[in-house]
């Protein structure tokens, strides 16, 4: 009889544990260990953040699921891992904290065989003085702060109701944040509603981001085939940015947020005030704050973990600059190094480097887009390593790992510029693979056919779509297996 | 002025009626297809 622990229920964890109950026989434990009790379709928080959806629409309690799946769930946090065991308890084993109301701080401690690290971010709005709902800006990263963030916006428009001006900043709040899709989303969505509620005329909307330039989106641009011609996003999305009358401010860190006024450096090293009355700011992230420890009790947090809080995988982490990157430099088991029945997927994975060229400017500040592991790498991630540990369980520990390289796969993204059955639209892009490969495609680093983007209500109807298929899949409805990640 | 708005104000506009295609319906519909399909053939590539 195995465990397999999984720590974390977003879209990675989740869709892993759901995958391992299906593949392994009963006699088999699956352990899914989350401090939230809600599971979130992270991609349309950005429509709670406008006000077109409401946190029951996002979210839904994950005790009934792993109930009827047969899924042990733990509402805890995970705070220490003992991948050797150690003197107390001698198995491989996790220690956790209770965050269910009544037994708010708990210990536990959990025995595994196979540890899934799926914990996801850790929204560091500390790494920028004034930064978040705690501070000055708004944000849309959970369903909470997007209900705030929409209560926010609602008095915006009250005030540009009355005649006022307002200036809305949407994008970044630091130089190493990733998520520019999502900033890019909210801004556009932002932008429908003031023209929907007909006082766009009165709102300045500006697009701060650490790009270099805009269409990077964390993963370099793409170049597109359109009409007969190979056109950049770089280009695609400017056009958008002309069309709607949105400003951009690219190359940014915020380096601090005072009442109504960023901070923010530039990477040719210019400081700039932006006054702003309503922000939204994405926050840069860190891993979720886990040490470990060896089987005497030392810390062995540095060997398992980056500075970052990631977890260290089959990555090659070798500093080296930009030219010398490459696409086998990233994992594709996503198990660790020293300890072959860990993994960690989806945020939770420390990646070798960015894909998108990092920059610093004369002042030393980094301003370089973090890689972005969006919904589709994520499940794929969390359902490669759950095969692994199937088999490794049904075959033994020598079975093969099964792959899945953000060098080898590829990604459909849906970027929503506004809601309506009838009137919204949204930018669709496909991309393959993910992560560029000069090698087998040196004049992109992408598969020119499957690189592709385009505007337009089918993106809306789609991002609808996906929004109702992957809320069915992941309450594990009939069928649930046969939509793909 | 930001660098960006100078490329910005440089990027191609949209006509009207491509502004209009983007939620034409019949237009939209044909998309709708073409688009899923497209990102069928990434998700088959990704599931190997």
């Amino acid at each position: 009889m195995a465990r397999v622990v999984i720590l974390g229920a977003g879209i990675s964890g989740h869709t892993a544990a759901l995958h391992l109950r299906r593949m392994l026989g009963k006699e088999h434990e699956v352990v899914v260990v989350s401090p939230n009790s809600r599971w979130n379709w992270i991609p349309s928080n950005i429509w709670v953040g406008v006000g077109k959806m409401t946190t029951e629409q996002v979210t839904f309690p994950l005790a009934p699921i792993y109930a009827r799946k047969g899924i042990h769930f733990h509402q805890a946090l995970a705070v220490a891992l003992h991948p050797e065991g150690n003197a107390e308890q001698p198995r491989p084993h996790v220690a956790i904290t209770s965050t269910e109301p009544g037994h708010t701080g708990e210990p536990g401690v959990l025995t595994y065989d196979y540890l899934i690290n799926a914990t996801g971010p850790k929204l560091n709005f500390a790494a920028t003085p004034g930064l978040g709902p705690d501070g000055h800006t708004v944000s849309v990263c959970t369903p909470s702060h997007a209900n705030e963030a929409a209560e926010a916006l609602k008095q915006v428009i009250k005030r540009l109701d009355s005649g006022e001006r307002q200036t809305l900043v949407v994008g970044v709040g630091h130089g190493t944040c990733t998520c520019e899709g999502a900033a890019f989303e909210y801004a556009f969505n932002v932008e429908h509603e003031l023209r929907r509620a007909g006082v766009r005329d009165r709102a300045d909307v500006v697009y701060l981001t650490n790009e270099n330039e805009l269409g990077d989106f964390g993963v370099g641009g793409m170049t597109f085939t359109q009409r007969g011609f190979q056109t950049t996003s770089k280009m695609w999305t400017e056009s958008l940015f002309r069309e709607r009358g949105v400003r951009a401010i690219t190359q940014a860190h915020v380096a601090k947020i005072e009442p109504g006024v960023i901070h923010y450096e530039q990477v040719d090293g210019t400081t700039s005030t932006l006054p702003f009355d309503f922000a939204m700011l994405l926050p840069p992230f860190r891993g979720a704050d886990l040490t470990a420890f060896d089987a005497a009790g030392e810390d062995i947090t540095a060997s398992m973990f980056a500075p970052s809080g990631f977890m260290k995988v089959d990555a090659d982490y070798t500093p080296k600059p930009h030219a010398d990157w490459r696409a086998t430099d990233w994992p594709s088991t996503y198990q660790t190094p020293a300890y072959p029945n860990v993994f960690g997927v989806g945020i939770a994975f420390a990646p070798p480097h960015q894909i998108s060229p990092p920059r610093t400017s004369p002042n030393g500040t980094v301003i370089a887009p973090a890689p972005p592991r969006t919904g589709m790498p994520s499940g794929i991630m969390g359902r490669t390593v759950a095969r692994t540990i199937a088999d490794r369980i049904r075959d033994g520990a020598s079975a093969p790992a099964s792959t899945a390289s953000m060098a080898a796969m590829g990604a459909a993204c849906v970027a929503s510029a506004g809601t309506g059955l009838r009137k919204g639209t949204a930018a669709a892009m496909t991309m393959f693979p993910v992560v560029p490969d000069f090698q087998t495609y040196p004049e992109t680093g992408r598969n020119a056919k499957d690189t592709y983007g385009e505007i337009g209500l089918a993106g809306h109807w789609i991002k609808a779509l996906l929004h109702h298929l992957f809320i069915y899949k992941a309450n594990a409805q009939p069928g649930w297996f046969l939509i793909p990640e | 002025m930001d660098h960006a708005d100078a490329a910005v104000a440089a990027a191609p506009l949209p006509t009207p009626k491509t502004i209009r295609s983007r939620t034409n319906l019949p237009v939209q519909a044909w998309r709708f297809v073409a688009i899923n399909l497209r990102m069928a053939k990434i998700i088959r590539k990704g599931h190997r």
